[in-house]
Formats: structure tokens, C-alpha cells, sequence
């Protein structure tokens, strides 16, 4: 059953998050989303977790979303944290499966942050699926 | 103890009637947001209930005995309140709310208590966003014509200022028991004219993330001493109070019905076996990630009454934390445990 998997995954990241960073974290939320635009994936709303802890424990937390991504059968394509503007704070992270018309917007910034609420984690240029993440 | 227990109402009147039919005998009043398109409030609003359905109200709760409490304590009304038009619009408001017998208002402006006490019949109530701290206030809103006082919950352990504020004036005193906001929050004035703003008249600024509040709570989480640092009063001690006053308000009308009978059950009784985040109104994102049993803090009101609050010398506070505070690990599975906070993050001993 769906609900019960979802909870159980919540219950992991939580877990996962905690023992990488020795502290308490919470996972609020986990939602699946679909938009009218055709973007669908998950939302993980976390509160404790900050910008530098995503920058100092990267790569191992990116190999946890990707492996939380193949449990609910999401492309792994597209993952980044979402912060509050301006700040460290961490609000969510999120699993987005892009559609043609979002895709774009994306391709075609650079760097990690290309707005002020968003850090790229992991983004897969069409044509380059498992060639890394973007720089 | 005798006392006047305030209580939140989230403004329906279908939440009126359960929390009269459940618990009248126990609430002297209820309190109320009235409607944003006036003043708005320092807290968010479930509910904005028009002009006739306060009258109702406050009919229907006088007819069972219990008075009614209307909140326009919005910390920052952007001057308008200092218009010729904002003043016609906020004192025809405030002319409506007391034809309809509202019994108090409270507010955070002096301005606002000032023509309240002058004008209406209805008695004004100074906010606790006013930030009562001092006997030195508490008598600038006396004069002004203030009928009481929400004391400013960052001097709730400081027993010496509680009684100087006492001395100082003959007007009634509140103390806010449950807020459970951190002490002296440095968020506070932002947040508060955040609200006031969010939750007031039009413009209302689209904000999808509260700064403020998201910072607050990822404070709390790395470190739940600051919970037990905050300045709540536990229903087991308002006892200690009586000396300052009665009357206690219980926070949390951006909350269900369900949630405030069982805080007003708690304060009636003054005892509480539970989960103490289960009481507290503001950081209630916390409830499903810390149990702390209310039963640990017996006693620690003793240590707290004589406490200078310089907490780097003591170590109360820490090693209380330290003891009691558990985190829950696998929330909504089959696994869901409790584990103690301090061997989550490695404590190996008590430091302060």
C-alpha cells in the first residue's frame, strides 16, 4: 500500500538525515505532487536541516535521494534543495520530474543557485542521464 | 486556586458551542480575532468572523455566562491608523464591536488603548505584543486607561519584576501560561509586524516561507534546551502566582477545539500527565518530534523563582533538558520509538 510505503520512507529520510548529521532533524511532509504544467515527484518539507549541511555532507545525501527516488519509482533526474529566500534555511527538498515547457528554465542557468531559493543537488541534461551533476 | 481562565476561541460559532457545552463552567472569557479587514492580529486566523456573527456570538455566550474578548493586537498598523480616514475606519469598527457587547478588546497600540478607554464602553486590553516587561510600562498603560494587562511572557520566572509590576499598578494582570515562544526571541518585533501585515488589512504580502518562523523551529530542533528555557507556566504552577494575580490566558486560537478543551482541562486542574508540547501554543510543528513528560519538570518552578537567567553559570536548564526531552525516530511506522535526545546527539555528559 502506497500510504504506508510513504510513511515508512518519511520515517528514512528522518533517520538518515539524523545520523549524518549527529542531531535531530524533522521531516514534516512528504508529498507527491503533480502540476498542470506537467512537473510531477515528490516534496520532502524538513525543518533543522541548513545550507551547509547539505554542502558538507553532499554527496552522500544525494546518493540516499537518488536511492529514495528508485523506491517510489521516480526518475532521479532533477533534485534540489528548497530554501528559504536569502537564507540558509532549508524549507524542502525536492524529486521533480520536468516537464518540456520547465525544462528550459533550467537548462539554461548555470551554477548551483540560479534563483535565491533554490540549490541544485543533482540535474541531468536530456541526451546526458548519468553524466553528473550540473557545475 | 481560584481563578479567571482566558481562552482561545478559532472564531466559528460551531467551535463556541463545543467549547461552552464542553467546558463553560470552567472559561471566564473567550477571546476572538475580529475581521483582518480592519486591524489584523498577531497571530494567523483559522477564521474572520463578520460584524453580526460576533454579535451573535457574544450573545450566545453571554446568555451561558462567559464574556467575550475581542483581539486587534496587531504590532505595526502601518500609520494608517493615523490617517483621518484610517481613524474613522478603525473607530466605526471599533463603534460596531461594541454595540454587539463585546466586554474587552485587546490591542497592542497605546494609541488604540487610548481611544478605547476614552470612547467605547468595552475595556481595553494591552497586548502582550506591547511588551509589558516593566513597572515602568505597566504604568504608562495604566495611565493611558488600560483595564488590564497581558504581562510580556519574558519576565514569567523573573518573580522579583513580576511583583515590582504588581506594586506598581491597581489595573488587572494577565499572564499569557502557554505561548512557549523562545525567551528573549530575537525574531519577536519582525515576526509579530510580519503578521500584523500577512493577516491584516489589504495589501497582504504573498509569502510562501515565515523566515522567522522557520528559523525559530530549526533553533528548537537543534537545541531543545531552548524549549525548556521558554517561559510557559505549567498548570501545576500557577500556584506560585497568586500573589500577582487570577487571571490566566491560555494561547492558541489558531489551534482546533479538541486541542484547547484539553488545555483548558489542564490549567482547571492545574495538573497535566502528558506530553507538556501537547500545552504549548507556538512551537506546535514540534509536538510529533519531542515527548517531554510535564511530570520531569516537577519542581524545577523552585529553581526558576530564584533564577538569574544567566545561563552559562548554571546548567539547570541543560541537564533538565538533557533528562527529559525524547525524540521520536520512526514517526507513523511500526517502529516508532522513543529515544532521549541527549543520546541522539552523542552527549556523553552534562555540560551547561
Amino acid at each position: 500500500m502506497i500510504t504506508k510505503e510513504i510513511l515508512q520512507i518519511r520515517s528514512d529520510i528522518e533517520n538518515n538525515l539524523r545520523k549524518m548529521l549527529a542531531r535531530a532533524v524533522m521531516v514534516t511532509e512528504l508529498d507527491v505532487f503533480a502540476l498542470p504544467c506537467g512537473c510531477s515527484g515528490i516534496t520532502v518539507n524538513v525543518r533543522g536541516l541548513e545550507l551547509d549541511d547539505i554542502e558538507v555532507f553532499e554527496e552522500q545525501m544525494l546518493s540516499f535521494f537518488k536511492e529514495v527516488a528508485s523506491r517510489l519509482e521516480i526518475p532521479s533526474s532533477f533534485i534540489f534543495a528548497r530554501l528559504v529566500p536569502g537564507s540558509s534555511v532549508v524549507a524542502a527538498i525536492n524529486w521533480r520530474v520536468l516537464c518540456d515547457r520547465c525544462y528550459p528554465e533550467f537548462a539554461i542557468a548555470s551554477g548551483k543557485t540560479p534563483r535565491p531559493d533554490i540549490y541544485i543537488m543533482h540535474f541531468e541534461r536530456r541526451g546526458q542521464k548519468g553524466k553528473g551533476k550540473k557545475r | 486556586m481560584k481563578k479567571r481562565l482566558y481562552v482561545p476561541h478559532p472564531g466559528h460559532f460551531g467551535g463556541l458551542k463545543e467549547l461552552i457545552s464542553e467546558a463553560g463552567k470552567d472559561i471566564y472569557s473567550i477571546f476572538m480575532a475580529g475581521s483582518p479587514d480592519y486591524v489584523g492580529t498577531g497571530r494567523s486566523n483559522l477564521s474572520s468572523p463578520q460584524i453580526e456573527d460576533i454579535r451573535e456570538q457574544t450573545e450566545y455566550a453571554h446568555k451561558n455566562g462567559v464574556a467575550v474578548e475581542i483581539v486587534l493586537n496587531s504590532s505595526c498598523l502601518g500609520g494608517r491608523q493615523l490617517t483621518p480616514e484610517g481613524f474613522n475606519l478603525i473607530h466605526w469598527y471599533l463603534g460596531q464591536l461594541d454595540s454587539c457587547g463585546v466586554d474587552t478588546i485587546v490591542v497592542a497600540d497605546p494609541y488604540l488603548v487610548e481611544i478605547i478607554a476614552r470612547d467605547f464602553e468595552m475595556l481595553p486590553v494591552v497586548s502582550v505584543l506591547s511588551f509589558v516587561d516593566s513597572p515602568e510600562k505597566a504604568k504608562f498603560y495604566e495611565d493611558l486607561g488600560a483595564h488590564s494587562i497581558v504581562v510580556d511572557p519574558d519576565v514569567h520566572r523573573h518573580f522579583d519584576v513580576l511583583h515590582a509590576i504588581r506594586d506598581a499598578v491597581d489595573c488587572e494582570l494577565k499572564l499569557l501560561v502557554n505561548e512557549g515562544c523562545l525567551y528573549q526571541c530575537p525574531f519577536r518585533y519582525a515576526h509579530f509586524n510580519f503578521f500584523s501585515h500577512a493577516f491584516g488589512p489589504q495589501p497582504r504580502p504573498n509569502v510562501l516561507d515565515d523566515y522567522y518562523y522557520d528559523r525559530c523551529i530549526m533553533l528548537r530542533i537543534k537545541d531543545p534546551k531552548l524549549i525548556t528555557v521558554s517561559p510557559w507556566i505549567r498548570p501545576e504552577d500557577i500556584k506560585e502566582y497568586a500573589d500577582i494575580t487570577d487571571v490566566f490566558k491560555i494561547g492558541g486560537r489558531t489551534h482546533y477545539v479538541n486541542w484547547i478543551l484539553n488545555c483548558v482541562s489542564a490549567y482547571t486542574d492545574e495538573s497535566y500527565d502528558g506530553n507538556l508540547m501537547d500545552l504549548l501554543d507556538c512551537p506546535k510543528a514540534l509536538k510529533d518530534l519531542y515527548y517531554i513528560s510535564n511530570r520531569d519538570f516537577d519542581g524545577a518552578i523552585d529553581h526558576w523563582k530564584n533564577c538569574p537567567t544567566i545561563c552559562a553559570n548554571c546548567g539547570f536548564c541543560r541537564e533538565l533538558t538533557d533528562r527529559a526531552v525524547k525524540v521520536y525516530a520512526g514517526g507513523g511506522t511500526e517502529n516508532e520509538e522513543l529515544v532521549l535526545w541527549s543520546e541522539m546527539v552523542g552527549k556523553t555528559k552534562v555540560s551547561a
